[in-house]
């Protein structure tokens, strides 16, 4: 075990999951103000709490990875995960058949959750730029982002099912009014069809819990990983039963519509387009992540029989989002409301259905591809929205038939968007490209056909982002932009991208830039994990392919 | 067919005739005249179980009570004594699901009634019954006396707060 | 002769001093009111009165016998049940104080003290009854309060109107209760459920015979817990009921009604020597069960299904209490003590979250003068605390985490997938992902809609606030530390079996 961080005797995981908690509580502390300069003074309160508590996160989390053991495998090891955090939260002995009831608090992180740690911790603080213009109900605003951000924490930190369910859960209600109160004009169909969607499938994934902590006794994750510890009287007892089977599809279910896995992606494009910028960053950057988190730390480990039963399937249904998804990117260049947002939510089922693939590799390439591209992922696309806020703030439209010719006027913004999309295409030199290649490797090697069906998705994805740039920069520019974005010169004072605007997008430019040209900070940490992941599911699943 | 069952059936024949003139006679008037024929059919039946005290009961409490004070009601409040009374929109598909489950319930009471193996103690002898049920009201439904008291307290409570203007 | 019969009478006066002390209370509001014609007094009164009977009854914590000669049994789950009905008889005795559909009106109030300790006695009476003919009076004792206070606001129509409407269907569903235990006697010879339980084992039976006459009876208690279809009558008696009073049918009364069940339930048709907690041993062939499964479906899926219809707060979280009313069947049909424990920890969450919910609703109507979903809109930003506390309660009705409501799920659905009826809790999972919908109807007109209105802070007491709290604050503790609970809700599945 390596050493525990401690402040204040509190261990380190569970100050950079509570401290949003915290600030949660200071923002409600402090009154909204009555006239205009008090109010304009709170809202500034808020904003700083904010970007405050969540770069302090930041800070600890770049602590936990200074201090964090590479070679440490985890996964279904409880005594080589790190920063391990321990204590019993619930204990009620000599229950009637239930026996003795024991939940405990146990938080702890190996190289599948540190990337997605440091993912959350970079993208929550920087989603802050992308909220600064929130000016209706802040205080409610930065209340929930910060609930948000715990909950989100939580969920890569946790080691125990029950725990996890609860912050799973937690999130939810704070992501329904973001969404809900300052999302677009459909904001409420968009609030409600994410919330009914996400509960239906964390209610399976509560029967699976329930059912899991009868064969095993405890809601612990690993006795749940461990074939011994299963009692035989169980239906989840045994290797390669039906019920076996029916208990991990409706665990990947739970999980595919968080991800979200075409046919389970429909209320997506919904949420994105009406969410407002930092929420669709951090919906994108974040909240798809926990949906192959949960399978990675989940799922898999706890059903190797039933992965290997089903993974042509998985590996189908990731090409299948990879395709239909880049289809429907493309789509919007002809149909409807020819809508940038909504080219960049298809873009996401896409890239996602790459992490599908990978996953149903089952090799160390694939796997690592896999969970490189979620963090990418997280990066990329938070980059690519807070791009679209960026203009939508200006212009108060994102249909791609309104821009053109942005290119003079607004010089970096162009050269920070083409970044972007080019890390998206998965440019060579990007970071995108590293775990596309990955991905393509691993999968390559497990199911040649589906991969090179897959293919298809990188030359679609080429496609529209390139249309995209092209339609949004080139060209001539439309006669009603010519003039400044505001004559008054009040809110934009140049025409060209601010710096609270930059201060989101640069960071996240850097990163990818970086681990374009140097992916082992990330890959390095999960190597040890993701090769004893691998082993684990082969071994677990007795897998054809060995 | 002795005297007893004769006694018996008649005594049915009333229950049976004059409750059937309740629910179908559409005057108010008719209808608590014929509950009264009710009444007393079942008392009769009671005397024939022996239960001389429920009979008695039955007949000051029902008929000399609660029928008195309906039929006064219903002259007090003169205005109704000759109302028609009709029940809202009846079609026929209302009167074949009814009559369809009518006859489901009876055949299913009247296939019970026919089949079980009812438990018959032996008639005692010809006595008074209300010496045993004043032991038993006062020792073994000691508590159950005393809560049907405290029940008709309540209910008077209630008809007290309806009956107040305000 | 008679003496040791009365002497077992006057032991046994010892064991229901609770009821007792409210019967005593119930006595001496009456004569207060006579004297003192004041509301303040009767109210007092009437608190201190439930508050001694809650002393009584922690004195009386783990007793386990029988009193009255088998009228009534004095155990651990009765007084779990009767803990429910103390605590909602207090709350809404306090709640009651600040209703100002009571109070505004110029009505008398002395009667409504009476009648809520008149029923709350009939409950508790019920919650221990083990003779058909004490179930048929206590039942009576609760109903015929609940009558008279479903009206209590007689001016108001609608109010009048759904206190007729429950008497109608109450007595009707009295009498094929009534109906149904007569031919429970004519079988067995004996209103004693020990006694029958005793004589069915015995003797071989004509099977539909005790299926019609259990389903009698049992349609009585069904009728009290507002289960598909007997739950006709709910709807209009909650919405026009005052509020505090459709608050205590929707906790209290079906708590009675619940624990009745049950009782009933495991007592007549359970072979109590042969039965275990683990599993309990069904006697006849008849599948009492899958009798109970199907009115937990029917009653959780109508209840929730027509509640996505409406667009009156009351009248929604009347169906919605079909709707919990249902969930809670599913803890019966498992048939184990477990189940039993999950019914019992459920409830206690129920209480708090439901009474919440009541009392939020309440405080608004009096602010806005409506209880539609429609004036709800930005009310969140006018009242941001009781609004937030609403949504409090509403979350921990559908059961998410970390609220108390999720805990009681989750208890429930471990019951009943530990017996294995995977399909009802698939169904009832999907039951609680419907409700979230209506619940979250009322979340998003508080505060999706007209956000930021700017209409000013509509002003709630402090006392009234505090209300809240005491119920919203437990409502989201419970929901992250519930071991106090289970353990309590464990040591009450005991019910006392006879001797």
């Amino acid at each position: 075990m390596s050493g525990t961080f401690n402040i204040l005797g509190v261990g380190i995981l569970t100050w950079i999951t509570f401290l949003p908690i915290l600030g949660m509580i200071a923002i409600l502390a402090i009154p909204s103000g009555k006239d205009e300069i008090s109010r304009a003074r709170s809202l500034n309160y808020f904003r700083y709490i904010t970007l405050g508590i969540t770069f302090i996160q930041l800070i600890l989390t770049l602590v936990v990875y200074s201090g964090f053991n590479f070679s440490m495998p985890g996964i279904n090891d409880a005594s080589s995960m790190q920063f391990i955090e321990r204590v019993t939260w619930i204990s009620v002995t000599g229950l009637p058949m239930l026996g003795d009831l024991k939940i405990e608090y146990f938080l702890g992180i190996d190289g599948i959750s540190m990337p997605m740690l440091l993912l959350t911790a970079i993208v929550s603080t920087l989603a802050v730029f992308a909220s600064w213009g929130i000016k209706k109900a802040a205080k409610g605003y930065f209340a929930m982002y910060l609930l948000l951000v715990t909950g989100m924490m939580g969920v890569f930190v946790a080691l125990d099912f029950f725990l996890f369910y609860v912050f799973w859960e937690l999130m939810l209600l704070p992501m329904y009014f973001l969404i809900g109160i300052w999302g677009g004009p459909r904001k409420e169909y968009a609030a409600i069809k994410f919330f009914l969607y996400t509960l239906f499938g964390s209610v399976f994934m509560l029967l699976v819990m329930i059912a899991l902590y009868f064969a095993v006794g405890s809601f612990n994750m690993f006795d749940m990983m461990d074939p011994s510890k299963f009692d035989q009287n169980s239906i989840l007892a045994g290797f390669g039963t039906s019920w076996r089977y029916i208990a991990f599809a409706a665990l990947f279910v739970g999980f595919a519509i968080k991800v979200p896995i075409v046919p389970f992606h429909t209320w997506l494009p919904d949420a994105h387009v009406e969410a407002p910028t930092a929420i669709s960053v951090i919906l994108a950057g974040v909240l798809l992540k926990m949906g192959t988190y949960g399978m990675i730390r989940i799922a898999w480990p706890m059903f190797p029989d039933a992965v290997q039963y089903f993974n042509w399937w998985i590996g189908l249904i990731g090409m299948v989002s990879i395709v239909y998804g880049a289809l429907c990117a493309l789509a919007q260049f002809s149909v409807g409301k020819r809508d940038l947002k909504k080219m960049i939510a298809y873009s996401s089922v896409s890239h996602m259905g790459y992490v599908m693939l990978g996953l149903a590799a089952l090799n160390t390439e694939g796997v690592i591809g896999a969970i490189f591209q979620m963090f990418n992922h997280g990066t990329i696309t938070a980059m690519l929205f807070m791009i679209v806020g960026v203009i939508y703030d200006r212009a108060h439209t994102r249909s791609l038939d309104d821009f053109g010719g942005m290119a003079n006027k607004m010089p970096v913004y162009t050269a920070i968007m083409t970044i972007a999309f080019f890390a998206a295409i998965g440019l060579p030199g990007l970071s995108g490209f590293v775990s596309e290649a990955l991905v393509f490797l691993g999968a390559f090697k497990t199911y040649p056909v589906l991969t090179v069906i897959s293919g298809l998705g990188i030359i679609l994805g080429a496609g529209y982002m390139l249309w995209a740039l092209q339609k949004v920069f080139f060209g001539k520019l439309p006669e009603r932009w010519s003039g400044p974005w505001d004559p008054t010169g009040k809110i934009y004072k140049n025409d060209d991208i601010n710096y609270i605007e930059l201060g989101g997008l640069v960071p996240l430019a850097i990163v990818v830039i970086y681990l374009g040209i140097n992916p082992n900070p990330v890959i390095g940490m999960m190597t040890s994990s993701v090769n004893h992941f691998v082993e684990l599911i082969r071994i677990g699943g007795n897998f054809a392919g060995m | 067919m002795n005297w007893y069952n004769i006694v018996f059936y008649l005594f049915a024949l009333i229950v049976l005739v004059s409750a059937a003139g309740v629910v179908f006679s559409r005057k108010m008037m008719y209808a608590a005249f014929s509950l009264l024929f009710t009444f007393f059919g079942v008392a009769g039946l009671y005397v024939l179980l022996n239960a001389d005290f429920i009979a008695v009961t039955q007949i000051m409490v029902y008929i000399g009570g609660i029928l008195i004070l309906i039929i006064f009601g219903v002259m007090l409040t003169s205005k109704f004594t000759d109302l028609e009374i009709k029940s809202g929109t009846t079609g026929t598909v209302q009167y074949v699901l009814a009559g369809i489950s009518t006859i489901i319930v009876a055949a299913a009471l009247i296939i019970m009634y026919l089949n079980v193996d009812w438990v018959q103690n032996p008639v005692p002898e010809l006595e008074s019954t209300v010496k045993p049920i004043g032991i038993l009201l006062m020792t073994k439904y000691f508590l159950a006396f005393q809560v049907a008291a405290i029940l008709l307290l309540l209910a008077f409570i209630g008809a007290a707060k309806i009956a107040r203007r305000k | 002769m008679y003496n040791a019969v009365v002497n077992e009478l006057i032991g046994s006066l010892g064991l229901i001093k609770p009821e007792l002390a409210l019967l005593v209370t119930f006595v001496v509001v009456i004569i207060a009111d006579l004297i003192f014609k004041n509301n303040k007094v009767n109210l007092g009164l009437s608190i201190l009165g439930t508050i001694v009977s809650g002393i009584f009854l922690i004195g009386m914590s783990g007793t386990n016998t029988s009193a009255f000669a088998n009228l009534i049994a004095v155990d651990p789950f009765s007084e779990f049940f009767k803990y429910l009905i103390l605590i909602s008889t207090l709350i809404v005795l306090v709640m009651s104080e600040f209703s100002e559909e009571l109070h505004n009106r110029d009505v008398w109030m002395g009667e409504y003290y009476m009648l809520v300790l008149g029923m709350a006695l009939g409950m508790f009476l019920l919650a221990g009854a083990t003779n058909l003919i004490m179930i048929y009076l206590a039942l009576e004792t609760m109903s015929m309060s609940s009558y008279i206070l479903s009206g209590y606001t007689k001016e108001i129509k609608r109010s009048s109107e759904a206190s007729l409407k429950y008497v109608i269907f109450g007595s009707l569903s009295s009498g094929i209760m009534i109906y149904g235990m007569s031919i429970l006697f004519g079988m067995t010879g004996s209103l004693d459920l020990y006694a029958i339980q005793s004589y069915l084992a015995a003797n071989g039976f004509f099977q539909p015979a005790i299926f019609i006459s259990g389903l009698m009876v049992i349609a009585g208690f069904a009728y009290k817990i507002s289960a598909v279809p007997f739950h006709f009558w709910t709807p209009d008696v909650y919405e026009g009921s005052p509020i505090t009073i459709t608050a205590y049918l929707s906790v209290a009364s079906k708590a009675a009604g619940f624990a009745v069940l049950v009782r009933f339930i495991k007592l007549t048709f359970f072979d109590a020597a042969g039965s275990s907690d683990e599993s309990w041993i069904m006697m006849n062939s008849i599948p009492w069960d899958m009798v109970l499964a199907v009115l937990a479906v029917a009653t959780m899926t109508l209840g929730n299904i027509v509640a996505l219809w409406q667009s009156n707060v009351k009248r929604m979280l009347a169906y919605s209490s079909i709707a919990h009313a249902g969930y809670l069947l599913m803890g019966i049909v498992v048939m184990t003590n477990t189940g039993l424990m999950s019914i019992l920890v459920y409830f206690f969450f129920y209480l708090l979250m439901n009474f919440g919910a009541f009392i939020v609703v309440m405080l608004f109507a009096h602010k806005i003068g409506s209880e539609e979903m429609d004036d709800y809109e930005g009310i969140g930003y006018q009242a941001p605390v009781l609004a937030s506390l609403l949504t409090l309660f509403l979350v921990s009705l559908t059961g998410l985490p970390p609220t108390a409501g999720f805990i009681g799920k989750l208890v429930l659905f471990g019951a009943v997938l530990d017996s294995g009826w995977y399909w009802l809790a698939v169904i009832g999972v999907l039951n609680s992902v419907v409700s979230l919908y209506y619940y979250a109807k009322v979340v998003r007109n508080m505060w999706l809609r007209k956000v930021d209105n700017g209409k000013g802070t509509l002003k709630f007491s402090i006392q009234s606030q505090a209300l809240v709290m005491v119920l919203g604050i437990p409502t989201l503790v419970f929901g992250l530390f519930f071991g106090p609970i289970m353990r309590w809700a464990e040591h009450s599945v005991r019910i006392f079996l006879g001797n």
